[in-house]
């Protein structure tokens, strides 16, 4: 990239308070659960009663006399729907009500649309329904395995030969159970049709994948198609993809030339938006005597539904973390009649993470290492192990040496159950961390007004987690001005494209679309200097803007008010356009390096009644440049909630007969409860990343990985148990 | 939703006859069981006779017992300062349960009567369930079991009655009060409840229009002690994978008298009397206390997903009673 850098400091970087905040806790930030169109009815989703088979009969006529009910739509009377586009990634899962056919329990059968949502639930509850079942596959034995095009297969070196010659080897199989994302904000919609025109406020991370998938599967311009998510209660993943309840409100909207709202109920949210998908991995670690890896090899097996597959990277981050000359990876899915699976935050690699992490630390047991002492022999920190080229930044080394400082790790006896409080066992454990470097487009639209106020666009979401606050906060510096005189928008298609929140990538990518706009804003406003302008022959990076007025970069005393270049050519306004400019990775010699961490935890054990708490938790990262110390922490502690959930609780599990969900509602889905949370100490490390100009890398997931992984290696301290599945219960722990 | 009437009677007599006469009416109190199961279709009522109005709310401290009102919510009754004093086991069972917004809604009679959290009992597209309708078989057997009981179930019905409070009222001898179409009685929580195997539909002796108006809590003597212990995964807002409330009266390193209700084990609270008479009148010794556990287990029948429970609730149980009588020297 050839911007110059930028001068951030002066905002960026400070803990403000989410700009966004007062809509929030005032209840005015209009959610799409919120949104009440004039007409407006109401539609239920009936899910089926099978795992697999065919519909053989619907009867829906005695619905239509009950009171207030529109339509019911099946397989025989839905509109049919174009075939998906690939958008982010793939395609769709299954278009809805195309067929009869059943691939899994809780799958789209019908839509009831009624005047008010009790009316159309009520009806929806009565439908009647035959199907010709037949017995669901869900034994992943008994299933074909592929490859996962997300997830190739790598290899470097020779892991034979790395086996060969190790001192000491060790090899086990690791399971991570399904998890159900479980935002807070019920997923849904209210879609309304004006001609060929679809306006949708919806749920999704990502406006303009839904954009152009409504508008291929109805056949309508992509210009025509508005996708409106100004707040999004949250997603973890469950809003990335095209689910089908979106074309269902859609196409129930354009039949009944009304608008149509769509929220799911929570049962719904178990079986209808995703989930992280069940894992078996079998790793094999060789090194010799002084603890040098010889080899990795990783293989790994992920659940998918039948017609839509899991995006897997349950491998992916394996060859990069540590300097390991031999290095294998090898995953595959399965399909079965399971739910539609997604990426749940941190995908793959919180995943990937328990099994490498806890085999690092049976490694480091076989060794009689310090397992700490074992990451810092091994972790890459100058160079990708993969490709030899540099990082573009790596602090794994720092965060694990602050953790280890501030955690006090030199004073754990690191013999299993050697650590006592009363009746109480204490472990102590640890685990180092990636999170994959991602970097999608993003455009964003930077205007200045006369009044000296200023306001940053973008069809980005922000998913709670501070985008709206972080940016706001970037346009203050890079436009000179004070954060208050800014207006950031999101969430409208209409706004310049962007990429979705998600994976880590949201903050980079638009952060970087700013600040090219700001040039480009910069430039225009330079073609309204006349020859007699001080600013006159100035190129972009020349000048900066500043209170309101355009300066010299090197000498900001020269300066033109922004109001008078505007009236100098009768303008209200001017605005810059800007996207992502990636640098050419190659000519810079270097990779995109993604965020690091490690995490330190102290667990308590009862070991008489199998009770364990997380009493501590350091958690350290490396997320290059923090936009806004404030949130970034939020982050951090959120997801460190969200490891302590994987760790301890979360288990979606599966009727083994019927393949139905057999746990799916809050009082029965255990997620970690505030009580769950001790004391968690979150700090940064590293510095800004070279690879863009922004220097931020992605904090939303990497706090989540590692957190089982050091939670379970503490139990091992604790206990002289392994645990290699997820999640860790009373019952495994009553000694 | 399903329409229902909805009705919100002034006086118990009104309310129990607005409920008899009307097989499908139902008195409604704080809602926290009632609401979930109307909105999983589980539970249809017709008429819903909201009893939230009656005079049945509050504590009456009597130098034996409390008497307490049925709709007395779970944080009133654990804020009594008697109860703290003198039911030490109940207050702790109460403030283990649901969470404070629940605990302000739930009323106390409403907790005896609270259904099974059985997922296949709360899911009506599961057409297998004995305790929804008779005769149909259990999908939990064979299903997901974890949440279920081990004592007092058998292969038609292993659902669990997850309530905490009334473990230690049940150890307490506590009595509740009902009126009924035909008059008012006082029934004995120990015959209060029908365990599962003795008929998986049946659930207690209420009759159709049967209220529990009051719940008599007899205070234990001075000189006793309990506390109540509940075993969960999570720390917080999660039913008891197996509990121990325990009352005992010390002789210094004699046990004079004991009082012993198991949670999380039983398809109804669960006392256990073996228990209790293996350990009347014995010295403190941990490895009598874990005899006492495996007697009281030893009728268990379980599934793969619960057999863990009877090795934890003989472990739950020594570890109280160990708590209980170290505390007393």
């Amino acid at each position: 990239m050839t911007a110059t850098k930028p001068d951030l400091g002066t905002w960026v970087g400070k803990g403000i308070d989410r700009v966004d905040g007062p809509h929030k806790v005032t209840g005015t930030a209009p959610y799409a659960s919120d949104v009440t169109l004039p007409g407006m009815v109401h539609a239920v989703v009936v899910t089926s009663t099978v795992g697999a088979g065919t519909i053989t009969k619907i009867d829906t006529s005695a619905l239509l006399t009950l009171p207030g009910v529109r339509a019911v739509f099946t397989h025989e009377n839905f509109p049919r729907l174009n075939p998906s586009p690939d958008v982010l990634f793939g395609e769709a899962p299954t278009a809805p009500l195309q067929d009869g056919r059943i691939t899994f329990h809780g799958q789209e059968v019908a839509l009831v649309v009624a005047d008010t949502s009790q009316e159309a639930t009520e009806a929806a509850r009565l439908i009647e329904i035959t199907y010709a079942a037949e017995a669901p596959l869900l034994d992943p034995a008994a299933g074909q395995p592929e490859p996962l095009p997300l997830s190739p297969d790598t290899s470097r070196g020779d892991t034979e030969a790395g086996w060969a010659a190790a001192d000491v080897r060790i090899g086990a199989t690791y399971r991570t159970p399904e998890n159900t994302n479980n935002p807070l904000g019920l997923m849904g919609c209210v879609a309304a049709w004006d001609g060929d025109h679809l306006e949708i406020h919806d749920t999704t991370q990502g406006t303009i994948a839904l954009r152009k998938t409504l508008a291929a599967m109805f056949g309508v311009p992509e210009s025509g198609v508005r996708v409106r998510v100004p707040y999004l209660g949250g997603g973890f993943g469950a809003g990335l993809n095209q689910w089908p309840y979106k074309l269902l409100a859609a196409g129930a909207a354009r039949e009944l030339g009304r608008p149509v709202k769509l929220m799911l109920t929570r049962p719904q949210m178990f079986r209808l938006v995703g989930h992280r998908p069940d894992t078996e991995q079998q790793v094999r670690l060789g090194a010799t005597r002084d603890g040098t890896l010889t080899m990795i090899e990783h293989r790994a097996t992920v659940l998918s539904s039948i017609d839509f597959l899991a995006v897997g990277l349950i491998t992916s981050g394996t060859g990069h973390l540590y300097a390991c000359p031999n290095v294998a990876t090898v995953e595959r899915t399965v399909r079965l009649n399971r739910r539609y699976p997604t990426s749940m935050r941190a995908p793959g690699e919180a995943e990937g993470n328990w099994a490498i992490e806890t085999a690092m630390d049976e490694l480091a047991y076989e060794l009689g290492m310090d397992p700490l002492e074992l990451r810092l022999r091994n972790l890459a920190t100058d160079l990708d192990p993969a490709s030899g080229k540099p990082w573009s930044s790596n602090g794994v080394i720092e965060c694990c040496r602050v953790g280890a400082e501030l955690f006090g790790w030199s004073r754990r006896d690191p013999r299993p159950s050697s650590m006592r409080e009363g009746d109480l066992l204490l472990g102590w454990g640890m685990a180092a961390a990636g999170f994959f470097a991602y970097l999608p487009m993003s455009q964003a639209r930077v205007t200045v007004y006369a009044d000296g106020t200023a306001a940053v666009r973008s069809a980005a979401t922000d998913i709670g987690t501070g985008t709206y606050t972080v940016i706001t906060q970037l346009a203050a510096d890079l436009l000179g001005l004070h954060p208050q005189q800014v207006d950031c928008r999101l969430g409208d298609s209409d706004m310049p494209a962007s990429a979705q929140s998600g994976g880590s990538g949201l903050a980079s990518s638009l952060s970087n679309a700013v600040i090219d706009a700001v040039s480009h804003l910069q430039g225009e406003l330079l073609t309204l200097a006349g020859a007699d302008s001080p600013l006159h022959g100035l190129g972009p990076d020349d000048v900066v803007c500043r209170d309101g007025a355009l300066c010299r970069r090197d000498d900001p005393s020269v300066r033109v008010p922004i109001a008078d270049l505007l009236a100098g050519q009768g303008l209200v306004e001017m605005s810059g356009d800007g996207r992502l400019r990636p640098p050419d990775a190659a000519a810079a010699g270097m990779v995109h390096a993604g965020a690091y961490g490690a995490r330190f935890v102290e667990v308590a054990i009862d070991p008489m009644i199998g009770r364990l708490r997380v009493r501590r938790v350091v958690s350290v990262t490396d997320g290059g440049r923090i936009l806004n110390r404030k949130l970034a922490r939020s982050q951090i502690l959120g997801a460190t909630v969200g490891g302590i959930g994987q760790a301890l609780f979360e288990d979606t599990l599966t009727d083994p007969g019927t393949g139905r969900v057999a746990n799916g509602t809050f009082g029965d889905y255990l997620v970690a409860v505030s009580a769950d949370v001790p004391d968690v100490e979150v700090v940064f490390v590293g510095e800004p990343d070279r690879y863009t100009p922004s220097g931020t890398k992605g904090i939303g997931e990497i706090g989540l990985v590692g957190v089982a992984a050091a939670i379970g290696n503490a139990v091992h301290h604790a206990t002289g148990r392994r645990m290699r599945d997820l999640p860790i219960t009373v019952d495994q722990l009553m000694m | 939703m399903r329409a229902f009437v909805y009705d919100r009677p002034d006086a118990v007599d009104e309310a129990v006859a607005s409920v008899a006469a009307d097989p499908q009416a139902a008195f409604l109190a704080g809602g926290t069981t009632q609401l979930d199961l109307m909105k999983d279709g589980v539970w249809t009522p017709d008429r819903l006779v909201d009893i939230s109005r009656l005079p049945l709310r509050g504590i009456l401290v009597e130098s034996q017992q409390l008497k307490v009102g049925a709709l007395t919510t779970m944080e009133q009754l654990a804020a009594e300062p008697v109860v703290a004093q003198r039911l030490t086991f109940v207050r702790e069972a109460l403030l283990a349960g649901a969470t404070v917004q629940l605990r302000n809604m739930a009323t106390i009679g409403g907790n005896l009567l609270q259904r099974t959290r059985c997922r296949y009992f709360r899911d009506p597209t599961v057409a297998a369930c004995n305790r929804r309708s008779p005769d149909s078989g259990c999908a939990a057997v064979d299903g997901v079991a974890r949440m279920h009981a081990v004592l007092g179930v058998d292969e038609r019905c292993i659902a669990l009655h997850a309530s905490d409070v009334a473990v230690p009222l049940l150890a307490v001898e506590a009595s509740v009060l009902v009126s009924g179409p035909s008059g008012q009685r006082r029934i004995p929580l120990s015959e209060f409840w029908v365990r599962a195997d003795e008929g998986p539909s049946i659930e207690n002796v209420l009759g159709h229009g049967d209220l529990i108006t009051e719940i008599d809590v007899p205070l234990l003597p001075q000189g006793w002690r309990s506390g109540y212990l509940k075993v969960r995964d999570r720390a917080s807002y999660e039913f008891a994978l197996t509990s121990a409330a325990v009352a005992v009266q010390m002789d210094g390193d004699m046990i004079a008298d004991i009082r012993i209700g198991l949670g999380g084990v039983g398809s109804v609270p669960w006392r256990a009397r073996e228990a209790e008479e293996m350990l009347r009148g014995t010295h403190v010794d941990p490895v009598r206390f874990e005899q006492a556990g495996r007697a009281t287990m030893a009728s268990a029948f379980t599934v793969p997903g619960t057999a863990f429970k009877v090795d934890l609730a003989v472990r739950t149980l020594s570890r109280q009673l160990i708590t209980m009588t170290e505390a007393t020297r």
